[in-house]
C-alpha cells in the first residue's frame, strides 16, 4: 500500500483510512485518495509505462489499486489527429481523443468502473451496483458480469425498458425504484449505507474517479510524453473534467513529464439546458446553484453537480473558459465530427464539438496550438436524437437511366 | 437509529418559511446542520438527519411534499 496514503477531505484536509468511505465526517466534503508521490517517483517511468499493458493499468503505479482484476481491456483508445475537422476550423493539431470506442460498453465509463470494480474486489466486496439509465449502468452491468459479481442497477419505475436494453443484457438485477429521480438518487445512497454493496459512484467514489486521470495519462504518452495546450471536455458532476487536470499535474508531479512542461488550459462544455457549473464560473461563483435539466444531452444532464466547484476552480486556475451548447448545436456537432473525421459520438460528444468550435471561431486557441478534444461517448447509443436531422435516400427505380438522371445528377460535383 | 446525509434544495418561495423547526416537531428526527447557502431566490444546505429509519424517510416524504428537493449529498448519483 505504500503508493497511498490515505484519503483525504478536500475540504477540510482530514485524513480517513483507505476504506470505502466517500464523505468527511465532519464538513461532509468528498474524500480523494493521497498518495505518496515520492515514493511513486522512484518507481514509475516511460519506460516501464510503454512496457506495460495496452489498457489505462499501464498507469497503475497513479491508480488506487494494488492488483487490477476487472476492465483489463479498458482505456487506451486512440488519439486521432483530426486533420479534416482541424481545416474546418482553423487549426493545425486538433486531435480528438476517442472513447466511443472504450472497452467494453464505448463510453468513457469504462476507465472509472474498470477502477472502482477492481478496488471493489480488493476490498472484498461481491456486488456492484450503481443508479443509471445510461453508459454507468452499462458499464456497471458489463464489468460486474465479466468479473462475476452480482449487480443491481437501480432506475425509475416509470421508465421505458428498451432505454436499458443496453445493461439489460448483461443481466444485472434492476430494480425499478417507485418515484423520481430524485428517490431513486436518495434510496440508492440509502442503500448503499446499509447494504455495504459496491455502488460505483457512491461508497466508491474516491477511487472511481481516478480513473479519469488515465484520460490525461494516455494523451501525454500518445502527444510523445507531452502536454497539449488546450482541453475541451464535457461536465455532468465535473468529475472527469477536474481529474483529466489532476492527471496531467500528476504526471509532472512524479517526473514523466519535464519539470517546465505547462499545463494545458482547461475548457469546458455543458449543454445550454443543464449549465450549473458553466453559471457558476461565469458568475464568478464558488458555489453551484442546482438546476431541472432540459436538455437532449441526457448522459452530462446533471442539475446538482458534486464536483461543479472544483471545476470551476479548475478553470480558472487553468486559464481556461466554459461555453454552452444548444440543442441544434449539439446535433450538428454530432454531424460536424461525423462528417470531417468518421467518427459517430453521442450527445456529450456533441455537446464538445460544438463547444470546442465556438472556441475556434472566438479565437481563444492560436492556429499551431496542440488541441485534445475529449469524446467520452458513442452515438450508437442515442441515435434517436438524429431523427429528422439526416439526409433522406434518394429512391430510385432499378433502372441505369434513374440511376444517372437522379442519383449522378444531383450528387456528382455538388 | 441510523443516520443520512443529505442536500436539501429550497424553491424561492419556501426561504422565508420555518420548514425544518416544522419538521422536528412532527417527526421524530434530529438534524445537524453542516453547511448551508441561502440567496436570494434559492437556498441549500447539508444537514445529517438521525432517528429511526421509517420516521426519516417520512420526514423525507413530507420535505418534498413542501416542494423541497431532497438529494443525496454524493449530488446526483443518476445520469441517463
Ligand atoms: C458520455 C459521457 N461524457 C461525459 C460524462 C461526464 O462525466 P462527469 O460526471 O465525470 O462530469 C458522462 C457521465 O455522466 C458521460 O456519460
Ligand atoms: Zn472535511
Amino acid at each position: 500500500m505504500a503508493k497511498i496514503k490515505a484519503l483525504k477531505c478536500k475540504e477540510c484536509g482530514r485524513e480517513y483510512p483507505v476504506e470505502p468511505l466517500h464523505v468527511c465526517e465532519f464538513c461532509f466534503g468528498p474524500l480523494e485518495v493521497e498518495y505518496d508521490y515520492d515514493e511513486i517517483k522512484k518507481n514509475i517511468s516511460r519506460d516501464k509505462i510503454k512496457k506495460g499493458p495496452v489498457s489505462l493499468w499501464r498507469y497503475v503505479d497513479l491508480l488506487p489499486v494494488e492488483n487490477p482484476t476487472v476492465g483489463l481491456n479498458a482505456g487506451f483508445t486512440p488519439l486521432v489527429k483530426a486533420e479534416n475537422l482541424g481545416k474546418e476550423l482553423g487549426l493545425n493539431n486538433l486531435y480528438i481523443k476517442d472513447d466511443s470506442v472504450n472497452h467494453p460498453t464505448l463510453s468513457f465509463k469504462d476507465r472509472v468502473v474498470a477502477v472502482a470494480l477492481s478496488k471493489a474486489k480488493e476490498f472484498g466486496f461481491d456486488t456492484a451496483a450503481c443508479a443509471s439509465t445510461g453508459n454507468l449502468a452499462n458499464s456497471v452491468s458489463a464489468l460486474a458480469a465479466s468479473a462475476g459479481m452480482n449487480c443491481y442497477v437501480f432506475i425509475p419505475s416509470n421508465l421505458e425498458t428498451n432505454k436499458i436494453i443496453g445493461s439489460l443484457v448483461f443481466n444485472p438485477v434492476v430494480v425499478a425504484v417507485d418515484g423520481n429521480y430524485d428517490d431513486v438518487n436518495r434510496l440508492s445512497s440509502e442503500v448503499a449505507n446499509e447494504f455495504g454493496w459496491a455502488f460505483v459512484n457512491i461508497n466508491l467514489r474516491p477511487f472511481y474517479s481516478e480513473g479519469s486521470k488515465t484520460l490525461a495519462f494516455e494523451v501525454a504518452e500518445q502527444l510523445g510524453w507531452k502536454t497539449p495546450d488546450a482541453v475541451v471536455a464535457p461536465l455532468a458532476s465535473g468529475s472527469l473534467y477536474t481529474k483529466i487536470w489532476k492527471g496531467f499535474n500528476e504526471f509532472k508531479k512524479v517526473g514523466i513529464l519535464e519539470e517546465n512542461e505547462k499545463m494545458p488550459r482547461m475548457y469546458g462544455a455543458q449543454a445550454l439546458g443543464c449549465s450549473p457549473i458553466y453559471k457558476a464560473f461565469k458568475e464568478g461563483r464558488d458555489w453551484i446553484t442546482p438546476e431541472k435539466p432540459d436538455t437532449i444531452a441526457k448522459s452530462i444532464a446533471i442539475g446538482n453537480p458534486a464536483d461543479g466547484p472544483y471545476a470551476v476552480k479548475v478553470t480558472r486556475e487553468s486559464n481556461g473558459d466554459m461555453e454552452v451548447a444548444t440543442n441544434e448545436e449539439i446535433i450538428e456537432g454530432i454531424k460536424l465530427l461525423a462528417r470531417t473525421e468518421g467518427i459517430f459520438t453521442e450527445t456529450a460528444g456533441g455537446t464538445t464539438i460544438a463547444v470546442l468550435k465556438k472556441f475556434a471561431e472566438k479565437g481563444v486557441f492560436d492556429k499551431d496550438e496542440v488541441v485534445v478534444a475529449y469524446i467520452t461517448g458513442n452515438g450508437y447509443k442515442t441515435m434517436e436524437v438524429l431523427e429528422g436531422h439526416l439526409n433522406k435516400p434518394i429512391h430510385i427505380k432499378p433502372t441505369l437511366a434513374e440511376f444517372k438522371e437522379k442519383v449522378v445528377g444531383q450528387t456528382i460535383n455538388k | 437509529m441510523t443516520g443520512m446525509k443529505l442536500k436539501l434544495i429550497y424553491p424561492e418561495e419556501k426561504i422565508k418559511e420555518p420548514i425544518l423547526s416544522k419538521l422536528c416537531k412532527t417527526f421524530d428526527v434530529d438534524i445537524n446542520i453542516r453547511k448551508a447557502n441561502v440567496q436570494e431566490n434559492i437556498g441549500w444546505l447539508e444537514l445529517e438527519m438521525t432517528g429511526d429509519e421509517s420516521e426519516i424517510e417520512n420526514a423525507i416524504k413530507w420535505l418534498q411534499q413542501q416542494g423541497v428537493e431532497v438529494s443525496p449529498l454524493e449530488g446526483q448519483v443518476f445520469t441517463e
